[in-house]
Formats: structure tokens, C-alpha cells, sequence
């Protein structure tokens, strides 16, 4: 091949130079190929948290990857950082939730205290690094910021200067995380469940997960801990589980460490002797303490909340949901699993089961609704010896985090999906492209490969007669959801979208015919294995068959992730099984589909749930994403907000993509701060229809959808703001804080005030600074008579 | 082979043929900037979309491989209407001036960065042809011309003006100094009479540009000598007479013949004139009031009715300029209209409409802020501030000096104006750089290899460079940066352009359908950028 001698280097290098010595092991050990480039950057940022420009020029020397190339890679992917990091990556979430939860004051608040001069990430000691992330997928802990590998939820500007003395201070400490225990109780009589999904994780479910671990080995406790998988109720993670044989299940939910023992104790009786009087002790003294902790958090699984949750859903992809661990195999295969794939292997052709898969109705869940079979057809029909499968694990969407909790909770479920694509279009290889934001998920699938390796189930090399999987991280690309890009990115590239046809099913990844199918999608193949096509299509609508899977939260009680029949309304979803909008508050519109979805407003809310209808309200059904909205959300801000989305990850390849999409966003920046033209909505109007048409790829004809749909059903709010009102007091340049007559003179909003806006004068009526305020809301939020009032 | 149609005719293509390659052989024209042949498609510019099979989205015609049976459409509204909104998009991020601000304010449209560049080298024979392609007396003008290009000098925003007018008086100068004045070739003898009354500067830069092109110029005057408001409405101490007559010298020596002391009205009719000659110029001068109908002119007053663009009037084959026709009074417009109608007369002559001078400027920078001058004033521009003569103002630069001050320009125009598809298209589908106003790119200062000129700011992203770059060879070349609004092309690792294009540089020059990638020496590449739309019946004449 031709590859480049080694690169001219400047003589005299300033700055000290890194160590370079561990590139070539990294590339000794993953290979000098194009195909390896993402990897190879990985393993470099893992070693320097950071792109050092001399290691990659020393990658272009080790390998056939020419400077271009590299270049052209390193720069696209939001993962990539080439400045060095600081000592703590502070990772702002700027998912919708969050977003309507005021993540951009957070993100301001950090800056603020760390003193960041515009453009700049990282602080002047180089102790912290500021990023903003699409989704951390704690939708339930809005506004959420992780640091470092801690998750710190419901945060408000005020809070910000105490999280980063925390951080200092435990750095100070030199606080480690322990190793987390791994052992389970043996001879168990019953179960303690604990969800430990990301979700979960991120509030705290390991510590639970060990100290659970701990009562139950110091008491002898006769029951298992049994980490699962997602229950879905993401808004009261951690869950615990009680399960005794006989007895009604019950649930606790927002468990904190200090709780476990008490919990645990409850219900099970320690086996040894010395400890059951330890523990009644305990206990005794618990009852007088404080017996209502645990009682406070109880939620017997047939409570009404917990009913309507849960009981209106149907679990197909989410079966067995939080009952089973991940990465028991021997457990997935007790319930079933694989051997409806044994069977149908043994018993029928590829062509058999590519026929009950188009004969189950079921539509790609990955957004765009392609029928499953149908794409299984065209792979299986092409001319060509090899070919490919691929599970899309890119899940980009902020506010959409199915697709991680069914590989963090399922990863067999999937496996069995993509093994059953396999055989049926005649692949030998499969991989899952799963993003870097989801290490969880990478960690959970890669052990679950190597069990079912392990147990012939699955080849480990190409060779073997037995399909061989494996597992590439995606590198931070929203466009790479897109399986022309996701093939791109698989072959060492820029993750750009390109003209199709030619499809996949003809040329895709090594030219040749590949088959893309969406995580849920697979979980769902898996089902219809077991259960046939026909309970798949007595399920749901006519057109779009069998269940979905819906990433719930905003404005709504219960917020997490719900599998609901197709056909059900968003007024059931909002209401029964989101518990309602919470404080009384009105509901305005529900956002579906994320960035390439759109705004179905409340007077549509009755409207059944399926691929058609939803495209007819203006949104689409896109991953799943589905975040409720008040009153007092702005539609023109929710526009805006996925615009810059779509902006942050256009690839910049087509005209309408890289600059359609920012004027759009400039109009509406514009309007947002009072600049709006009257000729303006015309004009969004004009350019979104155009890329609608225009664009390259399927992201970029659905980017302007946010706007268009807003236009549809809101246009009143975007006339408001041309006037230079914002209905919903959320555009900042639009609004002023006033306090009222109403006011007693507590001083809480002078103290939370982070701009020095407020003078203190306890006893008194307070008074705002207009010019100096940020408009962030923190004196509202604290105001306990509510005297702090938005005009 | 598969047949196709295109909005309704019919094709036969080889298979794989792409629907741009189909409509190329039905001589239909679709618009492209990324597309190359023997080449990837880049689907960038988004053109070139048309409509397969009535489908609602568009499909870039580029990239779309024609098929059996396939029914595409090109030449409608809606289509045209979306193509125009892909130039508009692109030229809203399109950074810089298709002409320089002075170029465009001067009533001549003299070249004058170009001028200034030359000068700037010693090339003072070439400076000259620069100037007298566009200005007959620059020599006289050197001394008269109030200067109108350098109140819109965007040097003004750093310090003052380049000195452009006295710079192009000490070309003219030094040309006559040189004892072998130059004198423009002419076209062989068309056969054709043309008569021009009047020689003030629109009568001699008329008979100027009507000689080159091979006509036979009798000019007729009323005065005893040659020059008309030149000669007697400005003083000596201004413009010197030996200064006019070397000029007019150059005119006689082009074989103009000059009727002197011969008054339009007493001594000859305009129907003797259009009698006897092809064509006529009038370059009278304002009207004595009341005196248009005893010329044989209608005109309502002092001024004869043109057509301001062409100097047509009313009667064919009679065209009028300077003061006859216009209120302001201005040496350099009569001058710019003797070669406007000159022109004009040509074609008149070879049966052709006449047009009036296209200076479309698809891309226009404006007003710029201190900061993006700063960017400008990198490289090879002086810093010094505007110099004056070392011998007094009314004396004139010394070639030195006036290379000195040359050196100040910031050269604003673009070197491929003349080779830039996105200026082409945008005018012929009459896209508005003002259609969408937003955030811009921010300029990069422009980078000079040893020959090359890279303008980022002027990069449309179509991406052809870094595919000619790879496939060249090079070891560095260019590479996208980034991704999305802020995606740039450029060399890996920071390198300077010349770095990157060590074999390739005249390939990606020719490719680029802007002037992003440039030779800095605009002469160059002189013809025109290749529209890659090989249609024949798009005459240039």
C-alpha cells in the first residue's frame, strides 16, 4: 500500500514531547489498518486523555493511514479532544430534559466559577475540564452533570461552586472507589433485585449493589443479590426488589447505601445466631430512630402508581424485565432463549424465517419503519459470498436511551437477533456499533459475546461454523445512527452519509451486501422467534405491528423507560402511565422523535401511537424519544434547542446540511432574542421545506422538522416573539425577574442569586438588577412565597 | 442500454451512466460545482438535484446512476428554485469580493489591483495594458480624475486609501518617457465607417477602442484642436498640454482621422453622417438650449435620451456618451462611455445586440470590521501609511515611490473572477448573497505559497482537492476539518498550503469552482473556469 514515509517533523520542538513509546504498542496490538483508526484513536486518548499532535503523527508513520485521513478523522468526532484534559471532565448533559430543566444555566454557572474565558474548556490550574454532552441518559435526575465517574442530578446554578469544592475536596481526600464486589450468596431462599443499568448507576445503585452485598454475606442472609436489568422506572432508581417465595413482591424505590441493611434486614432473617441478635437490635433501635425510611420508599408492586406504570405496558423486547441478571446465560436460556433460533435452524430455511419475520409486520424501531423482513430479503437475495450484519447501537438521540437499556439489560436478547439476521441472510461475521457514551452497554455485550463463545453459540473466528460477533465503539457522531455513515465510520472514516442507492443491502461495509438493523429491532426478532408472527400482529395497529419502546420524560410524574403496544395514545402514555404533568400544570405539547421528530400539541394528545399517524401530527416516530412539555415551555426554544442539536452534528457535507441548517438556526437565534423580521417565518418556512428535499441524508431532511412542526401547531408563540414576548417567560432576552409586594425579606434569593443581582435587606421588599441579571431562575425557584415573577 | 427521459426527451446511456451524464448528452445543462469526472461524487454543492419518477425529495443527479425506464425532471420551477437556494446558501458563507470595491466604484472598471500588483513587481509595460484596456487617457485622467475609486479603498478602514489615481498618472508617464509609447494592436480592417463627433474624452476614447477593433474613425470637431473641455475648460498647471497631445498622439497613430473646425449642424448634418458612415458616435458635449432640432437630434433639452446602459439613442446605429447624455460632469465617465459605446458600435456592426459592461458581483465582503483588516494586512501588504511625492503633490509619484504605494493594496479582488462557477451560476440563476444573513465563517488570512494563493474563506467544502490530493499522491495534501458549519479544508497538522499541494497544485486549481485555491498571479489561468456542462449550444461569444 502506499504508505507515507515518515512525516517531516519540525527539529526543534518547543514543548516537552509525550511519550510516544505506547503507540506502537497500541497499533501492534490493533493493527496498522484503515479499518482501525477509530480504535487506534481511542486507545491514545485512553492513554493521554487527549490527541497529542506528535502520536498521531507517529500513527501515520506505523500504519498505512495517510496524515489526511487521520486528520479528517480525529477532527470529526465529538470524542476526539486535542487539547489536554483537565484533571476532572465535568460533562454537562444537555439532553432535552435537562435542557428544559435549564442545563444552559448550569453549563453557565460552570463557567462562571471556573472562571473559563469564552472558547475555553479548561480552567486555568488545568483541575477541570467543561464539556456539554447530547445525553447522559439520566433523563429522571434533570439537570444532570457528570463528573469524572460520578452523576450529580436536580442541580441548580446555586448548587454548582459546592459540587466543584466537593470534588476538590475529595480529591484532597484521596477517595477511591472501592472494587465492587462481586460474589453472590449461595443456597439463597429468596432475591434481592437491584437494577444496575446506567440509569441506576448514576445515582448511586453499585454502592446499594455492595452494601446489599455486605448485609447479606455478614447476617448469612437467605437470599441471593441479584444485579438486573432495567425496570424502566427510571425516576425512582435505585430500585430494590424484594422476592420471597410465596410472598407479594415488593419495591423500594430512591434507595440510598445507609438504607440496604435496613431494607434487607426487614426481610430476611440473618441465618446465624450472634448476628439475628445483632440485627434485632438494629432494628429495634431503626423502629425508634427513624422506622420510616424504608416505609417512606416502599412501594409494594401493587400500588396504584406502580400498577399504572407498569401494568399498561407490554413487555416484549423489555421482557422479564428487572427480573433477570444480564450475563446469566444459563438464565436467558431457561427462559427460553436460543433455542427458538436452535430450532428454527434445525426445522426451517433462512427463507422460512425471513417470511415470518415479513409476515410479523414488524418495522425497523431505529425511526424510519422499514420492514424488517423486507430488508432481510434484500440482503439475503444480493450476489455475493460474503456478507455482513450490523446491530445499530448509535443511539444518538438526546432524551433517548432504549436502545442502551436493552443492551445493558438484554445483551443476549440482542445477540440472539442479530445471530438469527445472520443465519437468515447468510453472514458470517456480525458487529455491534455501539457509541462510546455507553461503556456500560459495550462492557455488557462484549462478556455476553464471550459467554455465548464460550458456549458454542456464537464462532470466534470466521472459521468457525457458528457466526463471530464483535464490538466497535462509536466515537461521539450523532450522523453515524445513519447506516451509510455508521458503515463510513466502520471502514476508518468520517462518519458522512452518502447517496443511496446503492443501499447496504447491496454495497455496504467492505462493499459488501450488509445488513443494519436497530437494537430494539433485534430484541424484537428475538420474540417473534419464541412467540411466532402472529402474536407479534395481534399486537398493536394494522400498519405498525407489536410494541415500542418509549424513553419518557419532562414534564410528566413518572418519567423512564415504558414498552407500549403500537396504537395507544399519547394522552395514555402522559397521563396513566407518566402519572400526569406534575404541579399542576397544564399540558402543552409532547416532543417525539427528537431531533428529526417534531411537537404534537396536546389538542393532538388522543391521536394512536403508530409510524403513519405520528408522521401526520408532524412528528415521526424516530428512536423513541418522548419528552412532555408545559405550559411553561417555549416552543420556539424547543425549536431552536434541536437545531443547534442538528447543527452540533451535521456532518458538513451537503450544502442544505452544513448551511441550510445554520441559517435556520441563525433565524432562529434571532427570534429568540427579540431580533426576529417579520419576513422571518416565511422564510424558515421556505428553507426547511427546502432541505426537506434537498438534503443528502435522512438526519438532514429531518432536521428542520422541530421547526416546521412548531410553525404548524404554535405559530402564535413565534408572532409573540416577533412582538418581543416570550408566552412562556423562557427566552431570556425577552423576560425580566421582578419580585412583588408579596415578598417577606427571607434574603434565600439574594444568597442563591449567582449574579450578585439581588441586595440583601432581610425584613424588607428585594430588588433585582435588570442589567446584571442572567435570567437564570434561581430566585424563583427559591422564593417560598412565590414573590419572584417573570414578565 | 438504458433509456431515460429527461424532461421528456428520451436518452440511450451506457450502464452506470449517471442522470448529469445523460442530460449532458441530450445537451440539457445542470448546474455543478463538485463534480469532476473520473472522480467520486462529492454531493456537496446539492446543484444538481433533480426529480426521479415525480418522487417529493430530490436526488443529486451527479451521484444517481440512470436506470431502465427512469423519468427525471430538471428544467422546472420548483427545481430551479431549490438550485438557486443552494447558490444562495453557499455564498451566504462565501467570504470575499468577486471584484475589488475600487474595481467595482471606478466608472471605468479599471483593474486596479491587478494594476497595483504589477506595479508593485516593476511590471510597468503590463500595468499599462492593464489600465488602457479600460481608460483611453490615463495619463490626462492621471492629472483631472477626482479619484472615485479610492473613496471606496478598503484600506481606508486601516489608515488611508491606496494612491491609485497618481499611481496609474506615472505608468502613463513612464510609457511615454520609455521614447516607445505602446500602442494597442489593431483587429484587421472590418470595412466598417464609423464617424464620432466630437473629441472630448468620450469622442476619443470611443475612437480609441473603435480602431482596435478595426473600423475605419473620422472624429469631427468644432475647435481647432483635438481634446474639447480637456483642452479648453482646464488650466495648463493641471493638465499640461504636451500631456493630452501625447495621448491624442496615440489615437492618430491607430489611424484615426481627425476633422477639425467641422461644427455638427452648420457644416455637416447628422443625416450626412448616417449616410455616409456605418455608424455613428456622439460625444458633443452638453447642448446649447434650444439647439438639439437644428442638429437633426431629439432631445427634449440639453441632453440627448440613451439608454444608459448600451449608449444606444433612438436612431439605430447612433449611439451618444459624456456629457451629452449624463448631468455629472466627469472626465472618467466620458472616457468609460467611449468604450462602453465602442463596444456597443461592434456589435452593432457584426449584427449583434449591443450590451451594456456586466459587472456582476455574485459576492460582495462590504463594510469590514478593524479586526478582519488586520487579517487582510498579513503577508506581503506594507504597513506604511499612504506616502505622498517627494516633490510635491502636483508632481506625481517616481516610479520607486509609486511601487512603494502600490505595495499597500490589499488586494481585494478575487483571482478567479473570471474562472468561478459559483459567480457564473449564481448570476444565471440569479441567486442574492443578501438572501440569507446569519453568522459567517470566520476569515482566514489568505496564505501565499511560491505561486498559489488558498483563500479558506472562499471554500464552498466541495471537497474535489482532497480527493485530487489523494488520489495524487501527495503526502500531506487537504483535508476536511471539523465537521458541520465549521468544517474547513485544509493541510493536515497545521502544514502551509504549498506543503500540501506539492504535485497537484495545477489540478486542484482547475478544479476548484471557486477561488479558494488560486494562482496568485491571476494571468495565470485566464480562461474561463469550466463549467463541466459540455453543452453546445452555450455560445460565448
Amino acid at each position: 500500500m502506499n504508505a507515507p514515509a515518515s512525516l517531516p517533523i519540525d527539529p526543534a520542538p518547543a514543548a516537552p514531547r509525550a511519550d510516544l513509546a505506547p503507540i506502537e504498542t497500541i497499533v501492534g496490538k490493533l493493527g496498522r489498518t484503515r479499518e482501525q483508526l477509530i480504535p487506534i484513536l481511542q486507545a491514545i486518548q485512553a492513554h493521554y486523555r487527549y490527541l497529542p499532535k506528535e502520536a498521531l503523527e507517529r500513527v501515520c508513520a506505523l500504519t498505512e493511514i495517510t496524515p489526511a485521513q487521520l486528520v479528517s478523522v480525529a477532527t470529526f468526532y465529538k470524542q476526539f479532544r486535542h487539547t489536554p484534559c483537565g484533571k476532572h471532565l465535568i460533562r454537562v448533559c444537555h439532553g432535552t430534559a435537562c435542557h428544559v430543566s435549564g442545563a444552559g444555566a448550569i453549563s453557565e454557572a460552570f463557567e462562571k466559577h471556573l472562571h473559563l474565558p469564552p472558547g475555553q474548556s479548561t480552567d486555568a490550574e488545568g483541575a477541570f475540564t467543561l464539556e456539554k454532552v447530547a445525553c447522559l441518559g439520566c433523563c429522571s435526575l434533570a439537570p444532570a452533570v457528570q463528573i469524572d465517574d460520578g452523576v450529580y442530578g436536580n442541580l441548580t446554578p446555586g448548587a454548582v461552586p459546592y459540587v466543584l469544592e466537593e470534588v476538590r475536596r475529595a480529591e484532597k481526600q484521596g477517595s477511591t472507589n472501592g472494587d465492587r464486589p462481586s460474589r453472590n450468596g449461595d443456597g439463597a431462599f429468596g432475591e434481592i433485585r437491584i437494577a444496575l443499568d446506567s440509569c441506576c448507576l448514576a445515582r448511586g445503585a453499585d454502592k446499594v449493589f455492595a452494601s446489599l452485598q455486605h448485609v447479606a454475606e455478614r447476617f448469612r442472609l437467605p437470599a441471593r443479590v441479584k444485579p438486573v436489568g432495567c425496570t424502566g422506572l427510571s425516576c425512582h432508581a435505585p430500585l430494590i426488589e424484594i422476592v420471597r417465595p410465596g410472598l407479594p413482591r415488593i419495591l423500594y424505590a430512591d434507595i440510598k447505601p445507609e438504607d440496604a441493611e435496613a431494607i434487607a434486614l426487614r426481610h430476611f432473617e440473618p441465618r446465624s445466631w450472634c448476628n439475628r441478635l445483632r440485627s434485632a437490635a438494629t432494628r429495634a433501635l431503626d423502629a425508634l430512630v427513624d422506622d420510616t425510611l424504608p416505609a417512606r420508599n416502599a412501594l409494594p408492586a401493587e400500588a396504584a402508581p406502580v400498577r399504572e406504570f407498569l401494568g399498561r405496558q407490554l413487555r416484549l423486547a423489555t421482557e422479564h424485565s428487572g427480573e433477570m441478571n444480564p450475563l446469566d446465560l444459563a438464565e436467558y436460556q431457561a427462559r427460553g432463549g436460543f433455542q427458538a433460533l436452535e430450532r428454527a435452524m434445525k426445522e426451517r430455511t433462512p427463507d422460512e424465517l425471513i417470511a415470518e419475520i415479513t409476515k410479523s409486520g414488524l418495522r425497523g424501531r431505529g425511526g424510519a419503519g422499514y420492514s424488517t423482513g423486507t430488508k432481510w430479503r434484500q440482503v439475503r437475495d444480493a450476489s455475493g459470498l460474503t456478507k455482513y450484519v450490523i446491530c445499530n447501537g448509535d443511539e444518538g438521540d438526546p432524551g433517548a436511551f432504549m436502545d442502551r437499556m436493552i443492551l445493558e439489560s438484554y445483551p443476549f436478547r440482542v445477540i440472539e437477533g442479530l445471530a438469527a439476521s445472520a443465519w437468515a441472510v447468510g453472514a458470517r461475521e456480525g458487529i455491534f456499533y455501539i457509541r462510546e457514551e455507553y461503556p456500560l452497554a459495550v462492557q455488557r455485550i462484549e462478556q455476553a459475546i464471550a459467554r455465548c463463545e464460550d458456549a458454542g453459540i456464537l464462532g470466534r473466528t470466521e472459521s468457525d461454523s457458528a457466526p463471530c460477533f464483535r464490538v466497535v465503539r462509536g466515537a461521539g457522531a450523532f450522523v453515524c445512527g445513519e447506516e451509510t455513515a455508521l458503515i463510513a465510520s466502520l471502514k476508518g472514516e468520517r462518519g458522512r452519509p452518502r447517496l443511496r442507492p446503492p443501499y447496504p443491502s447491496e454495497c455496504g461495509f467492505r462493499g459488501c451486501p450488509t445488513l443494519v438493523n436497530n437494537v430494539e429491532t433485534l430484541a424484537l426478532v428475538s420474540w417473534i422467534l419464541r412467540n411466532g408472527a402472529e402474536s407479534f400482529t395481534k399486537l398493536g395497529t394494522p400498519r405498525s405491528a407489536g410494541t415500542k419502546v418509549f424513553a419518557l420524560a419532562g414534564k410528566v410524574r413518572r418519567s423512564g423507560l415504558v414498552e407500549v403496544p403500537m396504537g395507544i395514545t399519547l394522552r395514555e402514555i402522559v397521563e396513566k402511565l407518566g402519572g400526569g404533568v406534575p404541579n399542576g400544570k397544564r399540558l402543552k405539547a409532547v416532543q417525539i422523535g427528537g431531533p428529526s421528530g417534531g411537537c404534537v400539541p396536546a389538542s393532538l394528545a388522543d391521536t394512536p401511537i403508530d409510524y403513519e399517524a405520528l408522521v401526520d401530527a408532524g412528528a415521526i416516530m424516530g428512536s423513541g424519544g418522548m419528552v412532555v412539555l408545559d405550559e411553561d415551555d417555549c416552543m420556539v426554544d424547543i425549536a431552536r434547542y434541536f437545531l443547534r442539536f442538528a447543527n452540533d452534528e451535521c456532518c458538513g457535507r451537503c450544502s442544505f446540511g452544513r448551511i441550510g441548517s445554520r441559517r435556520l438556526l441563525d433565524i432562529l437565534e434571532r427570534i429568540c432574542t427579540g431580533q426576529g423580521r417579520p419576513g422571518d417565518l416565511d422564510d424558515m418556512q421556505r428553507l426547511g421545506r427546502a432541505m426537506k428535499v434537498a438534503c443528502l441524508c435522512g438526519l438532514g431532511k429531518t432536521a428542520p422538522n422541530p421547526v416546521l412542526s412548531t410553525l404548524r401547531h404554535f405559530r402564535e408563540e413565534y408572532e409573540a416573539h416577533l412582538a418581543g414576548r416570550c408566552p412562556a417567560g423562557r427566552c431570556k432576552e425577552l423576560i425580566r425577574y421582578e419580585i412583588g409586594e408579596s415578598c417577606i425579606g427571607c434574603t434565600l434569593c439574594a444568597q442563591h442569586c449567582p449574579a450578585d443581582c439581588i441586595p440583601m435587606a432581610p425584613y424588607q421588599v428585594h430588588t433585582i438588577d435588570s442589567a446584571k441579571c442572567t435570567r437564570c431562575d434561581a430566585c424563583r425557584q427559591v422564593c417560598p412565597v412565590d414573590a419572584v415573577k417573570v414578565r | 442500454m438504458p433509456r431515460v427521459t429527461i424532461d421528456g426527451r428520451s436518452v440511450d446511456v451506457e450502464p452506470g451512466t449517471t442522470i448529469l451524464d445523460a442530460a449532458r448528452k441530450l445537451g440539457i445543462e445542470i448546474p455543478t460545482l463538485c463534480h469532476l469526472a473520473d472522480h467520486d461524487p462529492e454531493t456537496s454543492c446539492m446543484a444538481c438535484v433533480v426529480r426521479v419518477n415525480g418522487s417529493a425529495s430530490l436526488t443529486p443527479s451527479c451521484a444517481r446512476i440512470a436506470e431502465e425506464g427512469m423519468a427525471v425532471e430538471s428544467e422546472v420551477e420548483d427545481i430551479r428554485a431549490i438550485r438557486r437556494m443552494a447558490f444562495e446558501l453557499l455564498l451566504s458563507d462565501h467570504i470575499g469580493d468577486c471584484i475589488a470595491p475600487c474595481h467595482h466604484t471606478c466608472p471605468a472598471h479599471m483593474e486596479i489591483p491587478l494594476m497595483l500588483r504589477q506595479v508593485s513587481e516593476g511590471q510597468m509595460r503590463e500595468a499599462l495594458r492593464t489600465i488602457k484596456k479600460d481608460i483611453a487617457l490615463p495619463a490626462v485622467l492621471g492629472r483631472v480624475c477626482p479619484e472615485v475609486c479610492e473613496r471606496t479603498c478598503r484600506r481606508t478602514f486601516y489608515d488611508h486609501p491606496a494612491s491609485i489615481c497618481m499611481v496609474k498618472r506615472i505608468v502613463a508617464d513612464e510609457d511615454f518617457a520609455s521614447g516607445d509609447p505602446y500602442v494597442p494592436e489593431r483587429a484587421p480592417a472590418s470595412g466598417k465607417r464609423v464617424a464620432v463627433v466630437g473629441s472630448g474624452p468620450a469622442g476619443l476614447a470611443a475612437a480609441y477602442y473603435l480602431a482596435q477593433d478595426g473600423h475605419e474613425v473620422v472624429i469631427y470637431d468644432a475647435r481647432d484642436e483635438p481634446g474639447g473641455a480637456l483642452r479648453y475648460n482646464v488650466p495648463e498647471e493641471k493638465l499640461p498640454r504636451g500631456v493630452l497631445n501625447a495621448e491624442i498622439g496615440i489615437i492618430r497613430r491607430l489611424g484615426v482621422t481627425f476633422r477639425m473646425n467641422t461644427r455638427l449642424g452648420s457644416d455637416l448634418t447628422l443625416a450626412d453622417l448616417r449616410g455616409d458612415f456605418d455608424a455613428v458616435f456622439l460625444g458633443t458635449g452638453e447642448l446649447e438650449p434650444g439647439k438639439a432640432y437644428e442638429l437633426g437630434l431629439h432631445a427634449p433639452g440639453t441632453r440627448l435620451p440613451a439608454n444608459l446602459s448600451t449608449l444606444e439613442t433612438a436612431a439605430p446605429g447612433v449611439f451618444a456618451g459624456g456629457d451629452l447624455v449624463r448631468r455629472r460632469r466627469l472626465a472618467v465617465r466620458s472616457i468609460a462611455d467611449g468604450k462602453i459605446a465602442a463596444h456597443g458600435i461592434s456589435r452593432y456592426l457584426r449584427g449583434l445586440k449591443p450590451e451594456g459592461e456586466s459587472h456582476g458581483c455574485a459576492s460582495r465582503m462590504g463594510q469590514v470590521d478593524r479586526e478582519t483588516i488586520d487579517l487582510l494586512m498579513t503577508g506581503k501588504v506594507s504597513s506604511e501609511d499612504r506616502h505622498v511625492p517627494q516633490t510635491g503633490p502636483s508632481e506625481g509619484f517616481t516610479p520607486t515611490e509609486a511601487r512603494v504605494e502600490s505595495m499597500r493594496c490589499l488586494h481585494c479582488d478575487c483571482r478567479a473572477k473570471d474562472n468561478c462557477g459559483l459567480r457564473d451560476f449564481s448570476e444565471s440563476y440569479e441567486a442574492a448573497q443578501g438572501r440569507f444573513k446569519g453568522s459567517r465563517r470566520v476569515l482566514v488570512p489568505l496564505q501565499e505559497g511560491s505561486r498559489l494563493i488558498f483563500e479558506p474563506g472562499k471554500c464552498i467544502a466541495c471537497g474535489l482537492c482532497v480527493q485530487i490530493t489523494c488520489k495524487g499522491g501527495e503526502p500531506l495534501g487537504l483535508t476536511f476539518i471539523g465537521r458541520g458549519f465549521d468544517m474547513r479544508i485544509g493541510v493536515p497538522f497545521d502544514r502551509p498550503i504549498a506543503d500540501g499541494l506539492t504535485v497537484t497544485a495545477d489540478a486542484c486549481v482547475n478544479a476548484c469552482p471557486t477561488g479558494a485555491i488560486a494562482f496568485a498571479d491571476s494571468e495565470l489561468l485566464r480562461q474561463p473556469w469550466e463549467p463541466r456542462v459540455a453543452v453546445e449550444d452555450r455560445v460565448h461569444d
